[in-house]
């Protein structure tokens, strides 16, 4: 009989109450915009998130909670959790109260992880909420030679990561290469760290499905190893 | 009261003190008692058969009072005597210690100056005084300060020594006077000691060999008004940038309780701190606590100093100075963190701009892989945790994080205790789910050096609890958990900030240890947060919180609150505080005048900060001109890793002072100290008259204590002493006037009493 080895789900609202119950929590961060019901924030929202922990938890000594943890942008508790990630932001449209909550959140330590945005509309899209953000800072390219390719795995290249449907031919528009670029505070500090035209949370979420190549699923959760270890040291 | 007795009864007290009593009259007590019984006898007979119109009452009375008349007389009859050894005139020598020290041109509260008293009474053919002894004695005169030395006339006499130091002039003249007959030694002082060593060392020598010292106190016992900056103890270095809080002793007499005074703090270039300071009792040391921030980099004099005060006796104590070196440098601190933590993250946040501070990371991010960050070099801690001394020993600071004990060797464990035991390093514990108790740290020899008590860890389930911290009253004057307010808001600032989480429930600390922060459980009771022990020579420090990050991340904190970062700033310069170098130099005094001797001493200890006793010890001493002289140290054998040489500045200024320590042609390192060389005021402070002080040194030798009023007896005391070539003096006691009055007095009784009864 198969027996879970994930600790017990204590659901959100207790999440919030007794965080400090483990020093790592994977952190969904819940957004406006990008569909009628739950939005874009929420793609591949759990099971990618579930196997994330499972995979990650041993890879690095990382003592997480086993479970996901949407917090909404707008939420004070979001501050209780240092590192969030964020998809499909192509089609997100912050609230005010989002705004303000993420240039909160960022200016006072918090790290963001985006991923799984693709083509120059999205892209436009995406740096236009940040720009109702942080109106005056840049968003510039992490070159390979930045200490985040090197705080866990050494990864000597940026590979692009496919949608579960879409491994045969990897990007999702034309012309579409990966770009992994970032924001950066006023002492030089790395804030958050943008994936873009390629969908780590894929191979996260399927990375057990026979049919998706283990290259970009080991890729994946490596690039993912690296980003908690930066974030949590840097 | 004195001249009462010594009318009715003859001589002083002090003579009867000295005497011993005896019957002069030729036959023996047992004659005298038959002769007084009989007398006694017959007075009684003659009451009883007398017969009249007197009651058995009246007759008792009378006759007993006739008995007592008889008994009087028959009293005097037996010649009593008191029985002294005196001293021969001129066979004996008196040792005259006189007080050259600066208080000495302190004038009393009259306007006489202390040192006045010497040309009044020491002036010869003037003074009855020195008549006096110069008739009974040989008289040998000691000018006595820091050092003392035999003087021949009052004209040597400068007072304008920097130290009084009675200890060391009762030796001299007893070693000067040890070859002849010897009555006594006299010291003429305001007794305002400044000597190091203990008084006893110097009285028992006088004790075993019979000699009174004499003691004449000179001056007022209290000075008002007056307010004296006393006690002020800097660090001997600090990091650039820190804020220290220096205590501040202020004492005071003739000023109201509760007024207040500027406390005034600078260096060469500027003022860096001003406190008001509210005067306590009168001669209550009262402490105030000034924060001051070194911001330049180098060795300093910095001077604390209270204006003078309308109408104060002696404004020359309002002063303190000391050295301290504001060290540039980076300190290099370990952090060996167990997993990846947010504590990591905003720690090195929060001291990233402070230059001062090297935060060297360990962080175990797998089994046996390791992040390295802030290394030195590419071989710095490349196969994890130190596993030697050096490597270890290399950290002026540790800090341990969430990691497990089990981790380490026990070689690792029992080093770690020594880094903070040995090599005096701070160590600093985090709580965390692997950390105390819970880690599996109670029964390590690390246990130990731990603040906090272990008690048994938390079960399967783990503890969480959120707590509410505060400091307490140690926690609030303490530099590491000032934040970065002003002392009033402080309290403010604590309340403010959110609550953070622990998971090691500990609620005692060991004896000796000192609590800075505690916190209030959410489901009650109190937790033990921040606090510290001295752990040989090093200090251990226990944070068991788990999230400080949190005054950093947490929405109820502003950006601009700047708590977080002044908490880890003040908590990692507190950690590397004080943490001693291989190479150690001190000099004895960092003030002394010109022509005064200082002692050099250093601690030598090699890498593994074990003593060293065969090493090569110099002092590279640079003068105020730069002129530089070399002054070898040698090992002092009482102490392992000591070396010490004596120093004399000739030069008025600043003495840099470098200790090269060398073995075997290898380095053992190097420690700058310095000395200022300029007129003292130390004699100003503590300058009124301690007679407690003098008393006791009379007392503790058979000699008496006089000032300037009843000096005039000191001739007459020495002579009856005892000390010296004596002979038995014979001093009549029969004809004092207290006998004649009690026997007019009996006779007047016995009349007055017929008359009342009309037996007359």
């Amino acid at each position: 009989m198969f027996s879970d080895p994930r600790g017990p789900y204590l659901g959100e609202a207790e999440v919030k109450r007794t965080a400090g119950r483990f020093p790592f929590y994977w952190t969904r961060a819940m957004y406006s915009g990008g569909g009628f019901r739950r939005g874009s924030w929420a793609v591949d929202f759990p099971k990618s998130d579930q196997q994330f922990l499972i995979v990650i938890k041993r890879l690095v000594r990382l003592n997480a909670y086993d479970w996901e943890n949407p917090v909404g942008l707008w939420d004070p508790d979001l501050r209780k959790f240092p590192l969030i990630y964020m998809l499909e932001v192509g089609g997100m449209y912050l609230t005010d109260e989002e705004v303000v909550g993420l240039r909160g959140y960022m200016e006072a330590g918090g790290f963001v992880i985006v991923d799984d945005f693709w083509g120059g509309r999205q892209w436009d899209n995406f740096l236009w909420n940040m720009r109702r953000v942080f109106p005056d800072r840049t968003i510039v390219d992490i070159d390979l030679d930045h200490p985040v390719y090197s705080a866990y795995y050494n990864i000597d290249e940026v590979i692009q990561v496919p949608a579960i449907g879409n491994t045969y031919r990897t990007a999702e528009c034309a012309g579409c290469y990966p770009q992994v670029k970032g924001m950066y505070d006023d002492d030089g500090r790395l804030m958050m760290m943008i994936n873009f035209n390629t969908d780590l949370g894929d191979a996260w979420e399927w990375a057990e499905q026979p049919s998706y190549p283990l290259e970009y699923s080991t890729y994946a959760y490596q690039l993912g190893a690296n980003m908690i270890v930066y974030a949590m040291s840097h | 009261m004195q001249g009462i007795f010594e009318f009715l009864f003859k001589y002083r007290p002090l003579v009867f003190e000295q005497g011993e009593f005896a019957f002069a009259a030729p036959l023996s007590v047992r004659t005298w008692l038959i002769v007084v019984g009989l007398i006694a006898a017959g007075a009684v007979a003659t009451y009883t058969i007398a017969r009249g119109k007197s009651s058995v009452v009246d007759r008792g009375v009378m006759a007993a009072l006739r008995v007592g008349l008889l008994a009087v007389l028959v009293f005097c009859l037996m010649q009593p005597a008191l029985t002294l050894s005196t001293v021969v005139p001129q066979q004996n020598f008196v040792g005259i210690l006189m007080d050259d020290s600066r208080s000495m041109q302190l004038a009393d509260e009259d306007g006489t100056v202390r040192s006045s008293f010497f040309a009044e009474q020491f002036t010869r053919g003037e003074s009855p005084l020195i008549q006096a002894l110069s008739e009974r004695f040989v008289l040998r005169f000691f000018r006595f300060s820091d050092v003392a030395r035999r003087v021949d006339g009052l004209e040597e006499m400068t007072f304008d020594g920097t130290h009084t130091n009675i200890a060391n002039a009762l030796d001299v003249a007893r070693g000067e006077l040890s070859g002849v007959p010897l009555s006594g030694l006299v010291v003429v002082t305001d007794g305002a000691d400044t000597g190091e060593r203990p008084l006893t060392e110097a009285i028992v020598p006088l004790q075993a060999a019979g000699v009174p010292v004499f003691t004449v106190g000179l001056g007022d016992e209290t000075l008002e008004p007056d307010i004296e900056l006393g006690r002020v103890e800097l660090p001997r270095t600090a990091l650039q940038g820190s804020t220290l809080m220096v205590d501040v002793v202020v004492t005071q007499s003739g000023f109201s309780r509760g007024s207040t005074v500027p406390v005034i703090v600078e260096d060469d270039t500027r003022i860096l701190a001003e406190e008001s300071v509210e005067l306590g009792p009168a001669g209550e040391p009262v402490v105030t606590r000034i924060g001051i921030e070194l911001q330049e980099p180098g060795a300093r004099r910095v001077r604390f100093r209270i204006p003078g005060q309308p109408g104060e006796r002696v404004e020359r104590n309002n002063a303190r100075n000391a050295w301290i070196d504001v060290v540039g440098e980076s300190e290099k601190i370990l952090y060996f963190e167990g997993e990846p933590r947010w504590e990591v993250k905003f720690m090195r946040r929060a001291v990233a701009d402070d230059e001062n501070l090297q935060l060297v990371l360990l962080q175990r991010t797998a089994e046996s892989k390791f992040l390295r960050l802030e290394v030195s070099d590419s071989t710095e801690l490349e196969f994890g945790f130190p596993t030697t001394r050096q490597e270890l020993y290399r950290y002026r600071a540790l800090v341990i994080g969430s990691v497990e004990a089990s981790f380490f060797t026990f070689d690792q464990l029992q080093m770690i205790a020594d880094f903070v035991s040995e090599r005096g390093g701070g160590l600093l514990f985090l709580g965390g789910l692997s950390s105390f108790a819970e880690g599996g740290w109670a029964g390590t020899p690390v246990e130990e050096v731990m603040p906090v008590i272990l008690g048994p860890p938390a079960g399967e389930e783990g503890y969480f609890s959120e707590i509410d911290v505060t400091p307490t009253p140690a926690g609030f004057a303490h530099p590491a958990v000032q934040l970065d307010a002003e002392p009033a808001d402080l309290r403010t600032r604590w309340e403010a900030l959110p609550p953070l989480t622990v998971v090691n429930p500990i609620n005692a600390v060991r004896p000796g240890a000192t609590v800075l922060l505690t916190g209030s459980r959410s489901e009650g009771g109190e937790q033990i947060v921040l606090s510290y022990q001295r752990y040989g020579r090093g200090t251990s420090i226990a944070l068991t919180a788990q999230d400080t990050w949190l005054w950093q991340m947490h929405s109820d904190v502003t950006l601009e609150d700047q708590s977080h970062e002044s908490f880890w700033k003040q908590m990692l310069r507190w950690l590397v505080d004080g943490v001693p170098n291989p190479v150690l130099a001190v000099a004895g005094e960092e003030e002394v005048e010109p022509g005064e001797s200082v002692e050099l001493t250093a601690s030598v200890r090699d890498s593994t900060f074990l003593d060293v006793n065969d090493a090569t010890v110099t002092a590279t001493v640079t003068s105020p001109s730069g002129l530089v002289e070399e002054v070898p140290l040698e090992w002092t054998v009482e102490e392992d890793g000591q070396y010490a040489a004596p120093f004399r500045p000739l030069e008025l200024g600043d003495y840099e002072i470098q200790i090269n320590a060398q073995r075997q042609e290898a380095s053992l390192g190097t420690d700058v100290t310095y000395l200022h060389s300029a007129p003292s005021d130390r004699e100003f402070f503590g300058a009124a008259r301690r007679t407690q002080l003098l008393r006791r040194i009379a007392d503790d030798t058979g000699g008496q204590f006089y000032t300037r009023d009843n000096v005039a007896t000191l001739p007459e005391d020495i002579t009856i002493s005892g000390a010296g070539v004596t002979l038995v003096d014979e001093l009549d006691l029969w004809d004092m006037p207290a006998l004649f009055l009690l026997m007019l007095l009996l006779m007047g009784a016995e009349w007055g009493y017929r008359r009342i009864r009309g037996l007359v």
